[in-house]
């Protein structure tokens, strides 16, 4: 397989389009929506929302309106209509619409050269900085890339007819019927993005249609599935103007945007403070190597109890002792006080007081390998409370973990077991 | 607490035992300690045996199906590493009720048959959002903190494993039979940073049991050959250090508290004038260190110091597992700290052929166990 060039984003081994998802939109700084949709083709559940479990993650009110939207990567685009059309009616005030996939690829294949890892989240509201003037969708049963209910990875025919038939031309055929519908030519539009199959074709559609081509983020990041329409949406956002924003898949959603004034987002920062890792961890990172042995068999039922301290991550500050501490139990553990307190969001951030890097154990408390330890700490929360953290985004390479250091808390996979994927909070070294 | 004599002693070879089962080891120490005891196994009143994991069921039937001792009152206790010497206390205070007059306080473990890297896993006993972390890993954070705080490093450490492995050569019982070198043990693959291979103690099977009584009834059966243990402390701490605030790390709470205790009640106020030498649980070259701060041997922050100086070498000031401790013995669980009992009553009567003690008349006992959460303190003298 010759090499298509350039990096790709890779997730660690405890991230999915979950919990990516959590990441990005805890990025947004914003606590309050009344409803998150979420966008992917890889969520890790085929029978179970993903937005619920997003929801608990960022502390939402138990009434958010939840959904996903699934199996195209022209969900993002359309989670995005739909946020548009909720906040429209008036019924919605602020919608969280965040995207991310990690599309199962195989070693040594063409889609592994192809995709990237990656998670956006926008905020839809009334009065944003950014306003859709419109948008519309052109719709055809191409044959493209799939996935059958039982695939574990991406299949293909023959990516040529996409580029050939498919791309392009479910871009202008969108496009034409939004111009009209605004009163608009090319001439008014300042600048084209539309997340494309493969970057040949994205270069294709912009010669096509007579515009600079803005940076498609191929040769950083990869294709990132559903993704990728709200991450060159977030790069365009950077500069004011009127711009058209394409969804590809099946078709495409086309949106005309007119940015007045420029939202920044961590896009930059993100791909500066990439991490290099070689193919062995990749793979690890991927599940190709590593035997997770994991011979018991958490209780469901206490995750399912203990979601206000292991998901919203609250603790419990003592009104005898005033001690913060964690996780919520009846009696204080500084005093013993019993049934007096009040639960407490836990910080962000803190520093380790102590930790140790385990060869017994593997990361996601499997049965240590002997190469691949886990990394732990004792974690002094801002605020207060102490917690017993995973430390994770480290594989083999442990450098900056030392007592004293601050790390920033990050919501992942704890561990597959029993047929159920546990969620929950790990600390990572600050990126 | 009233004196309460221990008249017989069992320890098995500890070791990797691929050929007997846990029912072999604990019919050997049950028949050494009671022949060594000069009584029969039917003069026993009661029994307190210990085993961490379960076997023969989760009861008293450790003991009775194993010995066909049928129809007396048997408890297992069990309380993470410290169950051994558990077991010991709960003997010896039923003895010392006068509930009974004769009892056996015993301890095994068969921790091969698990076929586990470390000590084999329990299940359930952690939050389910925890990490998890290897019986190393708790001790390690304890050593990553004191380096920090102290400047203590790894050599500091190494030196306990030679110190141990060089008593614990000379012990016929023991499961290593040979010193290391300092360069050895730093060059050791790596168990939980900081620690490495010969910081950890390993995993072994073995049993112990000793026979407990009152000193007046001690005198009829055995003459003068009896020690007696003064005073037995103990304390239970958190289950979860790494959750409380107040932790430290730099020292074990419980082990602390059981000191306070056991000295109390011995009236016993500087232990290292009072004392002549002491058997502490080194489950890791750590928690040695911690312990003598710990066991009142000296301040916080000087346990390194002891190492180095070589205060408590078996030719040293304050002589620390002569024995060669968990070290050289390996750490089947609940026989440990019946062992313990063992080795100290051996010292006191002079019996501890190699290993000897000049001068020893009373020393000290300490178990430790879980992520620190749990310690027995024992102290036991000449008659």
């Amino acid at each position: 397989m010759p090499s298509l060039g350039g990096e790709r984003t890779v997730a660690h081994w405890d991230e999915d389009s979950l919990t990516m998802a959590v990441e990005a939109a805890r990025g947004l700084g914003v606590e309050e929506f009344d409803a998150v949709i979420f966008a992917s083709t890889s969520p890790p559940f085929k029978i179970k929302q993903c937005a619920s479990i997003i929801a608990s993650a960022l502390d939402l009110s138990g009434n958010t309106f939840t959904m996903d939207v699934t199996d195209s990567f022209r969900a993002a685009t359309n989670a995005l209509i739909t946020a548009n059309e909720m906040v429209d009616s008036g019924r919605f005030s602020r919608v969280l619409v965040v995207a991310a996939d990690r599309i199962p690829v195989k070693p040594a294949t063409i889609y592994e050269q192809l995709y990237g890892d990656a998670a956006v989240a926008i905020a839809v509201e009334k009065d944003g900085d950014a306003k859709i003037l419109g948008y519309s969708t052109a719709t055809k049963p191409l044959p493209g890339t799939w996935m059958r209910s039982d695939d574990d990875t991406v299949k293909d025919f023959d990516m040529r007819l996409d580029a050939r038939y498919g791309y392009a031309e479910s871009v202008q055929q969108a496009v034409m019927p939004l111009f009209a519908k605004l009163n608009l030519s090319p001439a008014d539009v300042d600048r084209i993005v539309a997340s494309a199959p493969d970057p040949k074709s994205y270069v294709g559609l912009l010669k096509a249609v007579g515009v600079k081509a803005e940076e498609f983020y191929f040769s950083s990041i990869g294709i990132a599935g559903a993704a990728h329409p709200l991450l060159l949406l977030a790069s365009q956002l950077e500069r004011p103007g009127r711009i058209l924003l394409g969804g590809y898949g099946e078709g495409a959603d086309v949106f005309a945007i007119q940015i007045d004034d420029a939202i920044e987002s961590n896009l930059g920062e993100m791909l500066e403070s990439g991490k290099k890792i070689g193919y062995a961890d990749y793979l690890f990172n991927r599940g190709f190597v590593g035997v997770k042995e994991a011979p018991d068999r958490p209780s469901l039922t206490k995750y399912w109890r203990d979601e206000k301290s292991i998901i919203r991550f609250y603790g419990m500050k003592c009104r005898n002792c005033g001690a913060v501490s964690y996780p919520i139990s009846r009696c204080c553990v500084e005093c013993g006080a019993k049934d007096s307190y009040e639960e407490v969001k836990l910080g962000d951030k803190g520093r380790i007081y102590t930790y140790t890097i385990d060869y017994l154990i593997m990361p996601g408390n499997y049965t240590g390998d002997g190469i691949h330890p886990h990394c732990v700490a004792v974690v002094d929360l801002e605020g207060g409370g102490r917690v017993f953290f995973e430390v994770t985004d480290v594989l083999r390479d442990f450098e900056g973990v030392e007592c004293d250091a601050e790390v920033e808390r990050t919501f992942r996979l704890l561990f597959e077991k029993a047929d159920f994927r546990y969620y929950g909070w790990k600390v990572r070294l600050p990126r | 607490m009233r004196e309460v004599a221990v008249i017989g002693c069992g320890v098995t070879q500890f070791g990797h035992h691929w050929k007997k089962d846990q029912e072999n080891l604990l019919v050997e120490a049950t028949y050494e300690a009671v022949k060594d005891a000069s009584i029969e196994l039917k003069d026993v009143e009661a029994v307190w045996c210990g085993s961490f994991y379960p076997s023969t069921g989760i009861s008293g039937n450790v003991f009775s199906d194993t010995l066909k001792f049928f129809g007396k009152p048997i408890s297992r206790v069990e309380n993470y590493c410290a169950t051994g010497m558990d077991n010991v206390r709960n003997a010896a205070f039923a003895v010392a009720s006068g509930a009974y007059d004769i009892v056996i306080a015993a301890g095994v473990e068969k921790l091969m048959d698990a076929g586990s890297r470390g000590i084999p896993h329990i299940e359930g006993i952690f939050s389910v959002a925890m990490p998890a972390v290897s019986a190393p890993g708790m001790f390690a954070m304890a050593a990553n903190r004191a380096f920090k705080e102290w400047g203590w490093n790894r050599k500091d450490l190494a030196l306990v494993a030679v110190k141990n492995h060089y008593n614990g050569a000379r012990h016929p019982k023991a499961h290593f039979r040979k010193g290391v070198t300092v360069e050895q043990v730093l060059n050791a693959p790596m168990v939980a940073y900081p620690l490495g291979v010969y910081d950890c103690s390993a995993v072994s099977d073995g049993a112990a049991a000793i026979v407990l009584t009152r000193p007046e009834i001690a005198k009829e059966i055995v003459g003068d050959d009896f020690a007696i243990i003064k005073a037995i402390g103990m304390a239970v701490e958190t289950m979860h250090p790494w959750h409380r605030p107040s932790e430290t790390f730099l020292s074990f709470p419980a082990t602390v508290n059981a000191a306070k205790m056991a000295f109390k009640m011995a009236g016993i106020e500087e232990p290292r004038k009072e004392l002549d030498f002491g058997i502490v649980h080194d489950c890791f070259t750590i928690t040695e260190l911690i312990n003598y701060q710990d066991l009142q041997l000296c301040k916080p922050g000087e346990g390194a110091e002891l190492i180095r100086d070589g205060v408590t070498a078996i030719d040293g000031d304050f002589p620390i597992n002569p024995d060669g401790g968990l070290k050289s013995f390996g750490h089947p669980i609940a026989a440990s700290g019946v062992r313990m009992i063992a080795e100290l009553t051996k010292q006191v009567l002079g019996k501890a052929e190699g290993l000897q003690v000049e001068g020893a008349e009373a020393g000290f006992a300490h178990n430790l166990g879980g992520p620190y959460s749990v310690a027995t303190v024992a102290v036991v003298g000449r008659r």
